[in-house]
């Protein structure tokens, strides 16, 4: 056996910080080198333009006819023809358009998320119960604030950040809860159906609640339940941004240690990723984007889990920093996609959303299964 | 600086509960250490609480002179590398990143790699010669080809200790001859100490320059040759079955 000899000895380590991110080393290392040989720029391109298409697709249908023309001449700030054009556009099919766009970037980067954290391919929010834990936590801040005589109407904006607020604690309890059974079993099946019983017990949990709350506030949780895409308001949109732009900007920031979480945490342990600090940072990260979501849009199911999936096999990478990237712009589109198809009855009232998303969802999620033979080898 | 190892009092085990206690060890210089011993002697348990990745019951670990468990994990992460016995199971990640994770520890929050991050990662598929294989995924690999990528990886992280958990576990012959001699080419002209465990005691004789015998729940620090003349394999390792022949250097069936 041959060997070659070469200097190992130790290198000058110099670290750019965030203020002084040398930008043209950034993108000539980075940008040039990973994303352009593998394509990824053609993929982002045609994603966006996916995107715009079925934002505006999105703004077009619906059970009003309304011109194209008119729906630039609403969007750019000018009078549209008749007033009611105006109204549905502004209050009812924008704040849609963005709400289903937001749902789509959070809940996938929240599954990709998750995914790598209990490195389980077929984790996602609504499988392992954290849309339910949102739920819970719903639950308990519309009993909550009734018992002070007040409702969710009576105080719009306080009330919309209450909600995002104890949807978010109800998630990380959740994933919590999640993390401690995982440290013990390290089986992908167990964990998912573990994740699968937390959820019914939580939804019983609210059955119990709801069993015990007046007219009031079953009322108001029922309306909550059926919430959708299209009971986001253009002020709720504008709050859900926030803190999901939060949430985003998290996720791409620890990308880094997301791709040391992929080796186990005893590699990333030895590659000097502090772990106890990194999980939290991982959970606080999906609560937040699952729970935002959630508390406006109500549970929706399996974006989650095929999104990363679909972002892996476009750009057969396993690095955070494009797979959050990608997984943010296929989720856009599938969302606005599924919000299109719900309009396309024409009738008066739309699908909801949920079924769509199933129905997209788990025939792609059998395929992958299929494909690869067992659950466990996919990654 | 010669790399160097100092343990003072120390007992591992899990849970509290103690395997092996009272270890003392103090070794320095470049050279391959084998770990050997009975399955379920602390082979793995000894070597997960030097690199950092299980507490100890009792006692401190010193590697050039920092207390491993009282550092940063990313002072640590500089310190010394490892490579556990099981495998990965990672799909869709070239030869060439699955090294470059070795820049871990070095690279800023992005993890953008610099000129010098590049040639490390270059230098280390070449010693490893790996450079045919850079753009191959890693599940496609054979299991010698992914235990020589993590040694490359460990190289890319460029640490004056390196701890491998059973490195020749599933190899034929072959492959566990070479890996052994990429280490201990390594050990000695790269100025690293490396531990590893093993169960290929007479490749261990003639391959190490220091055996860690893990017996009677004590740890004895021998040489090849100390281990040969008093013949020590014997007593520890033989039993009806088999018996260690020292001059043939091997064990023989009875």
């Amino acid at each position: 056996m041959k060997f070659v000899t070469i200097n190992l000895s130790p290198v000058k380590y110099y670290e750019i910080t965030f203020s002084g991110l040398n930008l043209k080393n950034y993108f000539y290392q980075s940008i040039m080198k990973d994303f352009f040989s593998h394509k990824i720029i053609y993929i982002i391109v045609l994603l966006l333009i996916g995107i715009i298409l079925f934002f505006g697709l999105d703004l077009l249908l619906g059970s009003v006819h309304i011109p194209f023309k008119e729906v630039i001449a609403i969007l750019q700030g000018k009078s549209a023809e008749k007033e009611s054009w105006e109204i549905i556009i502004l209050k009812s099919r924008l704040p849609k358009a963005i709400a289903a766009l937001l749902c789509g970037a959070a809940l996938s980067v929240s599954g990709l998320q998750m995914q790598t954290l209990f490195r389980n391919p077929l984790a996602g929010p609504y499988i392992l119960g954290i849309s339910s834990g949102a739920g819970l936590g719903v639950a308990l801040f519309i009993m909550g604030i009734s018992a002070f005589g007040l409702s969710l109407s009576t105080f719009h904006i306080i009330g919309s950040y209450g909600l995002i607020v104890f949807s978010i604690v109800g998630s990380v309890g959740v994933l919590l809860i999640l993390l401690a059974i995982i440290n013990r079993l390290k089986d992908v099946m167990t964990v998912l159906i573990l994740g699968i019983m937390i959820g019914s017990v939580i939804t019983a949990i609210i059955g119990i609640l709801q069993y015990f709350s007046g007219n009031e506030q079953l009322k108001s949780f029922i309306v909550w339940s059926m919430g959708d895409l299209s009971s986001v308001t253009l002020s709720q949109s504008f709050i859900l941004l926030f803190v999901v732009g939060i949430g985003l900007l998290m996720a791409f920031i620890i990308s880094k240690k997301l791709n040391a979480y992929l080796l186990g945490e005893d590699y990333a342990k030895s590659l000097g990723v502090n772990i106890k600090s990194t999980r939290l940072i991982i959970v606080l990260t999906t609560a937040i984007l699952a729970g935002s979501v959630t508390a406006f849009c109500g549970p929706i199911g399996f974006i989650g889990i095929i999104v990363p999936h679909m972002a892996r096999m476009l750009s057969r990478s396993s690095d955070h920093r494009i797979l959050t990237i990608l997984s943010i712009l296929i989720g856009v589109n599938i969302m606005l996609l599924a919000d299109v198809i719900a309009q396309l009855p024409g009738s008066e009232q739309s699908l909801p959303i949920n079924s769509i998303t199933s129905l997209i969802g788990i025939p792609f999620i059998i395929w992958i299964i299929m494909k690869n033979k067992s659950i466990k080898n996919l990654n | 600086m010669n790399p160097s190892i100092n343990i003072e009092n120390l007992s591992i085990g899990h849970n509290n509960v103690s395997l092996i206690s009272n270890i003392n060890i103090s070794s320095s210089s470049n050279k391959l250490i084998a770990v050997i011993g009975r399955n379920g002697k602390g082979k793995s348990t000894l070597l997960k609480t030097i690199s950092g990745l299980l507490p100890p019951i009792q006692g401190n670990i010193n590697f050039n002179l920092k207390n491993i468990n009282k550092i940063q994990d990313k002072e640590r992460a500089q310190l010394l590398s490892i490579v556990l016995s099981s495998n990965h199971s990672m799909g869709n990640i070239t030869v060439n990143d699955f090294v470059a994770y070795g820049r871990y520890p070095y690279t800023n929050w992005f993890n953008i790699h610099n000129e010098e991050d590049d040639t490390i990662i270059k230098n280390a598929l070449q010693l490893c010669q790996l450079e045919e294989l850079s753009e191959r995924y890693y599940h496609e690999l054979s299991d010698g080809e992914k235990q020589k990528v993590s040694i490359a990886r460990v190289l890319a992280q460029n640490t004056p200790l390196i701890v491998l958990d059973e490195p020749t576990a599933h190899l034929d012959l072959i492959n566990k001859v070479e890996i052994l001699k990429l280490l201990k080419e390594l050990a000695s002209n790269h100025n690293k100490m490396i531990i590893i465990s093993t169960h290929q005691i007479e490749l261990a004789l003639q391959l190490c320059n220091e055996i860690w015998v893990l017996a009677n729940d004590e740890i004895k620090i021998r040489t090849p040759e100390e281990l040969l003349e008093k013949d020590e394999l014997n007593t520890l390792f033989g039993n009806e079955n088999i018996v260690f022949n020292s001059t043939k250097k091997s064990f023989e069936v009875k």
